[in-house]
């Protein structure tokens, strides 16, 4: 890793100097708040933080917590999905868009345009869409579908994947966006190629375009995996973790509990818990990711 | 802006079966993607009575522009019946600010941490990474002591350095990713001819980042324009983004509720990130192409 | 880049000139008010207030955010962060536990013994703002929660008649299910799922059955046969809700009301606003009335204002200026008009009112009929914890009556 060529070129004086913002913010802001987050969570702290120590009692109070337990199940659900689901609409969109159709620009901008609309009302129209009185259902009882049910947000057990639908909506248009400018990354002679080679459109996607893409794929992945921890306002907004407790989730069992309920305590175990969770997986990553960039795999 | 760049997917076979699925499946997913708006703007032309009968998805009987105005010059939001236009310049006034500050400060650490590779480059990086994934609420309560310690709760840099704080780690991965894929040998040629830190970013690197930085204001614009809760706690009171008007006039508990006005206010809130949005569509995929593909 | 940071920094400082010569402070006592009141009637009810303070010569600074835990959120940070407002509002409970016991409030001592708000208003209301013997906010109103509103157009079309005590209530449903209509409109958030909850305690088990619950948190209440009704009854009411509950907004289900599509609705006196936005009176177009078991149980929560602690005295004098209106005979009643709520004084002639605050006036003449609501008896995180059982045993059948009185007890057995 260490390149002799990059060592002796001249002062790093400036470069330090660059970065002091940037460790600023990350030794105060970050590495500061998380140690008081940490140290919070050990004491019996309400509305407002004290230093009462009590040890891991929020913590075991969390761990028996069945809001808790069913907002972790909930999210790795909805994550593993909604991360799925957008990146392959996503893409198919990207591909759809790239045959050279009409009014791509109309079309592009009508699948982006939910990415720059906040949840607070967004979430009421989904909520009304999917109403069995209101939307859907309703317009298929009309219209002659007796039997026609489309009810999942009032089902518990179904409730979770009404979110990932609002989110995947939300979220595709931008990772079609990504997509479609990895396809136009693409040298075109590799579809030449392909075609005299005589394979099929969809073997030279599969085995061909998509490993190229492998770059658009991780930033998207991970700017949809960071959604995914933070989900809250689409939560909040659609279902309100509802029916019962079957559709809340970690970031919003945290803001509750740091705002409306008080209990500050418990809020921040929950928080800490979820940086521990974050940093058992980024860590790992970051570090093969530097040793097959060492290994030359990767720039 | 017909063209972004050459489409270079495989040259259309023309025949027609195939363009009519393609049409067909692209007008089913527009269709999908475009039912919630169709729902928020039908109801905006609604008067209440007509809402009440509860049938969301047909067209106004009476169409009525009524809710528009209420929502943008006479929706109460409190004490004053104003609506949201109140809150519009402040939300400008924090926006611009903003976004010039959280970019230039992530495009500075993205490019240092590309080239320069200072010592403990690479645990910045990685603890950039990871804030990128705390909600950012958690760090509301500790950032207040702070800020209000050093004199800068309340205010319009306050809020201004709180954008750039929670940028700052999206901000830097973008740059970050952008830069990585540059090739080295364009940074050692511009060392070897003398060039220092600054000039080699000023000059060199950044107007190669120029679709990135696109990618970087339609994102900086998007969620700092969206901001409620961190405009509300750290603007102060003189200075509160149109977002809390917005949720003044959706979010009441126990007041009774104007659904027209309610998404009249949220469209005609999502005018300036349309707008921006739009306007850089094509910059903003060439962007993604240059930075992103590399991961 | 340098130079888009510069302009980037002059812009910012351009921007910030003309807001730094607002800032200077006039001479006239000044009032920054943080409340959630926004909606249009709320905003008529709170200008009653701002009135009265620019008529006594000052200045109202109005701080409305809607969303109670927004508003809050926004006035303790301000407060930690050293720039409390003069005024704000909390609901009458303990909200503001913390912000007492860390020493952040004014004490209202004073004014509590010049005004005599031991002899006008309801012992549970003033106990709401005490602690340790002082007085901390002032009440401002009260908000009944456990009224059942009653839509005439639907019960006369199924032939029902209102309810006026439990036994009445479940034949009046199943007519109103036979009739094709919904008997019960409900909104399934957790907020109103504990509502709904309160109301049934409240009116079957009592006033003492529920101050017990939510205060004591006794365990033996919990286990008693009483309870147990209660709980059977909460769970029967499930029979008589459509599918959409669950995804619908309180004033929507208020809508079925006023549309006549539904019989029924438990909600507190707000509810009122919507009615009277659709141009419906009471025992007109709808009836209103609490269920109760021996005597009606009128559950009281409502608003209070606080007064965060400052360090320019001359601030000091406006909080007590400002406090010093609130309960003006002639303003209590006027807010009470447009909030929908009732004075929170019980010596003031209520006939300008509604009959819907009338009736509660007349009940709350009788110290019995006055029983505090839930978060003057629970800290909010107790709340909270029972809320989701509460929501957990109303969405999931399989949840079976004794495993939900088993969690409770053990709940209410954790420190909070």
């Amino acid at each position: 890793m260490k390149n002799p060529m990059r060592r002796k070129i001249g002062s790093r004086v400036p470069a330090q100097i660059a970065l002091v913002p940037a460790v600023m913010v990350a030794l105060v802001v970050y590495c500061g708040s998380t140690l008081w987050t940490v140290w919070i969570s050990m004491t019996s702290s309400r509305m407002l933080p004290n230093s009462n120590f009590v040890g891991l009692r929020q913590y075991s109070s969390l761990m028996g917590n069945e809001r808790w337990s069913t907002s972790v199940s909930n999210v790795l659900l909805f994550g593993g999905l909604f991360v799925a689901a957008s990146l392959t609409i996503g893409f198919l969109l990207a591909v759809l868009i790239d045959q050279r159709v009409r009014a791509e620009n109309l079309l592009r901008s009508v699948f982006m345009y939910p990415f720059s609309m906040s949840f607070i009302v967004t979430g009421l129209a989904w909520r009304w869409l999917l109403d069995p009185t209101l939307g859907i259902e309703k317009l298929l009882h009309d219209i002659g579908f007796a039997s026609a049910h489309f009810d999942w947000i009032v089902r518990p057990d179904r409730v979770i994947y009404t979110l990932v639908l609002a989110a995947v909506w939300h979220a595709s248009g931008l990772v079609m966006a990504i997509m479609l400018a990895g396809l136009r990354g693409v040298d075109t002679e590799i579809w030449k190629a392909a075609r005299v080679d005589g394979l099929p459109v969809w073997r030279t996607y599969v085995s061909i375009v998509i490993p190229m893409m492998a770059g658009s794929f991780a930033t998207a992945g991970v700017l949809l995996s960071t959604s995914v921890v933070r989900l809250y306002d689409l939560a909040v907004a659609m279902t309100n973790g509802g029916p019962g407790i079957s559709s809340e989730v970690p970031a919003k069992f945290v803001m509750d509990h740091l705002f409306e309920r008080g209990n500050v305590g418990l809020a921040t175990a929950a928080a800490t818990t979820m940086l521990m969770t974050v940093i058992a997986v980024i860590a790992p990553w970051l570090y093969w990711q530097s040793r097959q960039r060492a290994a030359g795999k990767l720039t | 802006m017909t063209a972004i760049s050459t489409p270079s997917g495989r040259k259309p076979k023309h025949t027609s079966t195939g363009r009519i699925g393609l049409y067909a499946l692209l007008l089913i997913s527009a269709l999908f993607f475009l039912t919630p708006l169709y729902v928020m703007l039908v109801t905006s032309l609604k008067s209440m009575p007509e809402i009440r009968l509860g049938n969301i998805l047909s067209l106004p009987q009476h169409v009525t522009l009524d809710a528009w105005f209420t929502a943008w010059s006479s929706a109460c939001t409190g004490l004053t019946c104003n609506g949201i236009s109140v809150g519009f310049w402040n939300s400008i006034r924090i926006l611009v600010p903003s976004v010039i500050v959280s970019i230039s400060v992530g495009a500075l650490t993205g490019y240092t941490l590309s080239f320069w590779r200072p010592r403990g480059a690479k645990l910045l990086f990685g603890m950039l990474l990871i804030a990128a994934f705390i909600p950012y609420q958690v760090f509301i309560y500790p950032l207040v002591r702070v800020f209000s310690q050093v004199g800068l709760n309340n205010s319009l840099p306050g809020i201004v350095i709180v954008h750039t704080i929670f940028g700052l780690p999206t901000m830097t991965l973008l740059f970050r990713n952008h830069f990585a894929a540059l090739p080295m040998e364009l940074f050692r040629a511009a060392r070897v001819d003398g060039a220092g830190f600054w000039r080699i970013f000023g000059q060199i690197m950044m107007p190669m980042a120029v679709p990135i930085l696109v990618v970087a204001v339609i994102l900086q614009v998007t969620g700092i324009w969206n901001d409620f809760i961190l405009g509300l706690v750290f603007a102060g009171r003189e200075n509160l983004p149109m977002t809390v008007q917005l949720n003044n006039i959706v979010n009441s508990t126990q007041g009774e509720r104007t659904y027209n006005v309610d998404m009249a206010a949220t469209l005609l809130t999502a005018i300036v990130p349309l707008v921006v949005y739009f306007g850089s569509g094509r910059w903003f995929v060439r962007g993604i192409a240059a930075g992103a593909v590399k991961g | 880049m340098i130079r888009s940071l510069a302009a980037g920094l002059c812009l910012g400082t351009l921007l910030l000139a003309p807001v730094a010569s607002h800032a200077q402070t006039k001479p006239q006592p000044k009032a920054e008010v943080i409340h959630w009141w926004t909606s249009a009637g709320e905003s008529a009810a709170v200008k009653v207030f701002a009135d009265q303070f620019t008529k006594a010569g000052g200045i109202w600074v109005d701080m409305a955010i809607a969303g109670g835990v927004n508003a809050r959120t926004a006035a303790i940070n301000a407060i930690v962060g050293g720039n409390p407002p003069t005024a704000m509002q909390f609901n009458t409970g303990k909200q503001f536990d913390d912000l007492v016991e860390n020493d952040f409030l004014v004490n209202m001592d004073s004014l509590a013994k010049s005004e005599k708000w031991a002899s006008i208003m309801p012992a549970a209301i003033l106990a709401a703002v005490t602690r340790d013997g002082h007085a901390y906010a002032v009440p401002i109103n009260i908000h009944g929660q456990n009224w059942l509103f009653t839509s005439n157009a639907a019960l006369a079309k199924a032939g029902a008649t209102a309810p006026t005590n439990w036994d009445d209530l479940f034949p009046a449903l199943d007519k109103l299910k036979a009739a094709g209509l919904i008997p019960l409109a409900f909104s399934g958030q957790k907020n109103w799922e504990r509502g709904l909850f309160n109301s049934v305690l409240a009116g079957m088990g009592g006033g003492e059955m529920f101050t017990v619950f939510w205060g004591k948190r006794d365990i033996a209440t919990i286990k008693s046969p009483q309870f147990r009704t209660v709980v059977d009854t909460y769970r029967r009411l499930h029979n008589y809700v459509d599918a959409g509950a669950a995804a619908r907004n309180w004033n929507d289900a208020t809508g079925l009301l006023i549309q006549g599509k539904a019989g029924m609705q438990f909600m507190g006196d707000w509810a009122k606003g919507e009615f009277s936005a659709a141009g419906q009176t009471p025992d007109k177009e709808y009836g209103c009335t609490v269920l109760g078991a021996k005597s009606v149980s009128y559950l009281m929560g409502g608003d209070v204002f606080a007064f965060p602690k400052q360090k320019d005295p001359t601030k000091t004098a406006t909080q007590m200026m400002l406090a010093g209106l609130l309960l003006d005979p002639a303003t209590q009643i006027a807010f009470a008009q447009k909030k929908g709520s009732i004075p929170v004084r019980l010596d003031l002639d209520t006939s300008s009112l509604d009959a819907c605050a009338r009736k509660a006036s007349g009940w709350l003449a009788d110290p019995k009929t006055q029983v505090p609501a839930n978060e003057l008896l629970s800290p909010p995180a107790l709340t909270g914890a029972v809320e989701d059982l509460i929501s957990q045993f109303w969405n999931d059948p399989s949840m079976t009556a004794d495993t939900f009185i088993a969690r409770l007890a053990s709940t209410m057995a954790q420190p909070f």
